[in-house]
């Protein structure tokens, strides 16, 4: 994994996090390095010169093709704060879910289909792990701005990046025809997949070994139009899947949507089903396809299952510190394995193996060729992947810690009784789609629709009940 | 019970302030963080670009690329090049004849173009538009010849993901991120 | 409520259930990918580069045998030549190294510039090329002259010493100097002149080099033609001889030969670069046998691979041969030295 390791200075644009005080020094050295440069090259650098045409023609100059701009990474931090106001406006004032759906098409061509998927919110999260692990990156202000904004969006309204901003929940919500109800066990299960994926990711991220989440990102192939035949393959299935079951990316593998879950759990404020009060008529109960909604739930009262539930939790509180240090000393079993992702520490291993074996001639498999470049500089190789496979070494523990912290609090969390009086969008998996508004009567009361129309839309067939009341009419 | 008035607040209190504690301390933290990552160093925009000292010709730059054609295109150097009249980034190793019939040529996609200057002198040119980034040309330039060919991430193509798909494979360990300012790392002599 | 819902403790059997389940899905979704993605590298890519079939060569061809190799000698070695008592001369790139067939390095005289060509008269004057000039050393290693070519824009890169004359051939001017022992320059050899049927020398890379036989005659690689063309100290083309190709018997590649020696009767012996290759041609300039084949040399095939060279040269090889016929065969990558011997 290469990233650049040293700092350029352009001595013409500063960089937006420089402080005036420094340009000077920078200019100064810029120079120095320029002069450097120049006596170096007239004494080393001598090219053995072209033939002398003597028709005087004259020899062309390779093109070079600018870069495209930065600015647009500006732009799109600015777009995604406008759209993250816009959709929490729309969840909390507004509550309209028409106008949801005009954001969600906006974000899957603007961030989507436009700007192809990336930089994005939920690889932003590599970058940031990555420059926690290594120094000498980094990091660019927009992308910190990508993984800032939706968090603390979260942390005060909930889930308004993943209601119609992001372009990967956009896509999905879109395409969601025909929802079916994913059974609570199977749900609950698969809710810890996107911790150990965002452990996995930053993991990978910080070692500089694999940008993972970016690797195994299933839309961005679909926004490209263009990818490795298994990513487009595994892009489609998951929005084929995602016209019955709802946002399965969202819900069972996004690790950047396992933080929003944390920081939306103590948000400031919360969706509500209702605008006013919830008087519990059941209405909204199937209304979400994401089962992102609460029930009411009396407090056990009964002694004995009481106890026994007691019981179990401190059970599990107990149990906690045991699968976390489970977690970290099984991680050592996967440490080298998970290493091997990174190039420099598979070279390695793979120098390893072959060192006593004679250097191939004839023509040479990519592998080859890289085994040849490894027999050049075998040492410092070797302390690379030394180096590295330390990172991973004491990454894996936290990693492993991580899992068992997860599983134990999920079980945890799954043991906690809750009283809860009204139907009421779950705190941290509500994604502010805005489509429980349309449920509730007090919510179509607010928008002025009539009492018969809303038996019309409540009742299971929209034709039969508007057949009815041609009839009553 | 239910705050009427304010239909968003939460009814209970303790929790309430739990929640605020936590918040403060997650935002606390977040300003940590940008403290932390945007103090320590800056550097300008970055685009990914091939190191044609390290490139090994392995031919995965035209395989890997996450666009259908790659961002790696073959380029010249032409004051390194010696514009011989059999040149071994154009010809197949054993040619029929020296000239610009398709069994002849080294490129499968027919990109390099041979041009007559004077005797015994041509120049080549490549047609980005049909370089697949194969490195054939590079490795038939680079063993026999001078090494003006190498290969270069073209900017007016490549989309500078986050992770280059290329780089990850690359059995040279060629790939590394420049300035956006100087997006090239051109070949002046031949190495 | 109760049978509606999940006793706990089914509850949480089933999630570790379905917790497995997605690991064991989500592993096997990943192992084709995995797979994929190793096949993509180990395997050899469509676009190879082949020359493969060229680098056997035939075992009746081979009739020189390696008895020893020389290391330890200095960075970026160019070109080695022999001098009286069967001593060797390397132009390296911190100046020249002298050899012991047997021993190995003796001694060396260090140089400010790379050293590009050296060549050794009978009397033990050292002649040694750098780009731009020519300077002189008596045997002791004493700096003796230094005499500048023409143009700065020089890049000497071969020289042949004889009774009365020097001769450096110029790669930039695609030209041969001929000096006099005094280093005043008496003559040009090489350059196009339609007039004397001098095609003129093509010279692609800095590899031009010029050797004096015995019957005193020059013989100079044009490479850009693949072939060795024959002067006499005046400058008129005697003949010229051999032809491109990867066969055996030619000069592979685009510039090729890059190194010539001569044996103690005139028989020409070449060296190649790409395919890299000595070889011994006959009197009647086909080709006798090959002292030493790409196999022997698996590195130089491969040049321009974190090469730190500055000269323009990528890869290459160069020959000396000794009074007993022995030929040294110096790698101008791996920076050694290898003694030939024709097999018994």
């Amino acid at each position: 994994m290469t990233h650049l390791r040293f700092t350029i200075y352009d001595l013409r644009a500063v960089p937006s996090t420089v402080r005036p005080s420094s340009i000077v020094h920078r200019q100064c050295a810029g120079w120095l390095l320029v002069l450097m440069l120049a006596l170096f090259s007239a004494g080393a650098q001598q090219r053995f010169p072209p033939p002398e045409f003597e028709s005087g023609h004259k020899l062309p100059t390779a093109t070079e093709p600018a870069a495209r701009g930065f600015l647009r990474q500006y732009v799109d931090v600015a777009v995604l704060a406008g759209s993250l106001g816009l959709a929490t406006w729309l969840a909390y004032r507004k509550r309209s879910r028409k106008a949801m759906i005009a954001l969600s098409l906006f974000s899957v061509v603007y961030f989507g289909f436009w700007r192809k998927g990336c930089i994005c919110a939920i690889g932003s999260l590599q970058n940031v792990a990555l420059a926690l692990g290594d120094p000498n990156y980094a990091l660019p202000a927009s992308v910190l701005g990508f993984f800032v904004l939706p968090l603390a969006v979260a942390l005060f309204a909930g889930r308004s990046f993943c209601a119609a901003v992001c372009p990967h929940g956009a896509l999905q919500d879109l395409v969601l025809l025909k929802p079916i109800k994913v059974p609570d066990w199977l749900e609950q299960g698969l809710s810890v997949l996107p911790f150990i994926y965002l452990g996995a990711g930053v993991l990978f991220a910080a070692t500089g070994s694999a940008f993972i989440i970016c690797q195994y990102d299933p839309f961005v192939p679909v926004f490209r139009m263009s990818g490795r035949a298994l990513m487009v393959l595994s892009g489609v299935a998951l929005l084929l899947l995602g016209v019955f079951v709802g946002r399965p990316y969202c819900r069972f593998l996004c690790p950047y949507g396992a933080l929003l879950k944390l920081a939306a759990t103590f948000s400031r404020w919360r969706v509500r089903v209702t605008p006013t009060h919830c008087t519990q008529c059941r209405l909204c109960e199937s209304s979400c396809p994401f089962g992102a909604l609460y029930q009411p739930q009396a407090v056990e009262t009964e002694p004995r299952i009481l106890r026994t539930d007691r019981r179990r939790l401190g059970l599990l509180l107990l149990l906690l510190p045991f699968l976390v240090t489970a977690g970290v000393f099984s991680a050592p079993v996967v440490s080298s394995a998970m290493a091997r992702v990174h190039p420099t520490v598979a070279l390695a291993e793979r120098y390893l193996q072959e060192k006593d074996s004679p250097a191939k001639i004839g023509v040479l498999s990519p592998d080859d060729l890289a085994l040849e470049r490894a027999r050049q500089h075998p040492d410092e190789l070797l302390n690379q992947a030394r180096v590295i496979q330390r990172k991973f070494k004491v990454g894996s523990w936290i990693f492993g810690g991580w899992i068992g912290l997860v599983i134990g609090l999920k079980l945890i969390a799954l043991s906690l009784h809750r009283q809860r009086t009204d139907f009421e969008p779950a705190s941290g998996a509500c994604f502010a789609c805005a489509r429980c508004f349309a449920f509730c009567p007090n919510e179509l009361m607010r928008r002025g629709v009539t009492i018969s129309a809303i038996a019309a839309t409540q009742a299971q067939g929209t034709k039969e009940v508007l057949a009815q009341l041609e009839v009553a009419k | 019970m239910k705050d009427d008035s304010d239909p968003t607040k939460s009814p209970v209190t303790r929790r309430q302030f739990l929640r605020d504690g936590t918040r403060v301390a997650a935002l606390t933290g977040l300003g940590g963080l940008i403290g932390l990552v945007a103090g320590r160093s800056s550097a300008q925009g970055t685009v990914w670009q091939i190191d044609p000292q390290k490139c090994v010709r392995c031919g995965n730059c035209a395989t890997h690329c996450v666009l259908e054609q790659s961002a790696v295109k073959c380029v010249h150097g032409y004051a390194i090049c010696g514009y011989c009249q059999l040149c071994t980034g154009y010809f197949e190793p054993e040619p029929n004849d020296l000239n610009t019939g398709a069994e002849n040529c080294l490129c499968p996609t027919a990109a390099i173009k041979r041009t007559y200057v004077e005797d015994p002198y041509y120049e080549y040119t490549i047609d980005e538009q049909l370089c697949i980034g194969c490195a054939k040309c590079v490795e038939g330039c680079n063993r026999f010849g001078n090494g003006s060919l190498f290969l270069q991430v073209r900017h007016d193509r490549c989309v500078n993901c986050n992770e280059c798909a290329i780089s990850k494979v690359c059995a040279g360990d060629a790939f590394l991120r420049v300035p956006a300012s100087r997006p090239y790392l051109l070949k002046t002599i031949s190495h | 409520m109760n049978d509606e819902n999940l006793s706990r403790r089914q509850f949480i059997n089933q999630s570790f259930r379905s917790a497995g389940l997605c690991v064991l899905s989500g592993a096997a979704a990943a192992a084709p990918g995995v797979a994929l993605h190793a096949a993509a590298t180990s395997a050899t890519s469509p676009f190879a580069y082949d020359v493969d079939r060229l680098s056997r060569i035939d075992p009746k061809l081979l009739v020189y045998e390696q008895i020893r190799k020389i290391s330890g000698l200095g960075a970026e070695p160019r070109r080695i030549a022999i001098a009286p008592q069967n001593r060797l001369y390397v132009a390296t790139g911190a100046g020249v190294d002298i050899l012991d067939g047997e021993a190995g390095k003796v001694a060396e005289i260090p140089l400010s510039a790379p050293a590009q060509c050296v060549a050794v008269a009978d009397d033990g004057t050292i002649y040694v090329g750098l780009r731009t000039h020519v300077e002189v050393f008596d045997a002791k290693g004493k700096s003796i002259a230094v005499w500048e070519a023409p143009t700065e824009k020089a890049w000497l890169t071969g020289l042949a010493v004889g009774a009365n004359d020097l001769f450096a051939a110029d790669s930039a001017g695609r030209v041969i100097y001929r000096y006099d022992r005094s280093g005043k320059m008496v003559g040009r050899i090489g350059e196009k002149n339609p007039d004397r049927n001098v095609p003129g020398l093509i010279v692609p890379s800095p590899y031009l080099d010029v050797k004096l036989g015995p019957d005193g005659l020059l013989r100079v690689n044009n490479t850009g033609r693949h072939c060795v063309e024959v002067f006499t100290a005046n400058g008129d083309l005697e003949l010229s001889w051999g032809k491109p190709g990867l066969a055996i018997e030619s000069f592979c590649g685009c510039c090729n030969p890059v190194g010539l020696a001569l044996l103690g009767d005139g028989r020409c012996i070449t060296c190649e670069k790409g395919l890299p290759r000595v070889k011994v041609y006959s009197a009647d300039h086909t080709l006798e046998a090959v002292v030493a084949g790409p196999e022997q040399f698996p590195d130089n095939g491969r040049p321009g691979q974190n090469s730190n060279r500055r000269d323009g040269t990528l890869g290459g090889l160069d020959a000396a041969v000794d009074s007993s016929g022995r030929i040294y065969i110096l790698d101008l990558v791996a920076g050694d030295v290898r003694v030939m011997k024709r097999k018994s």
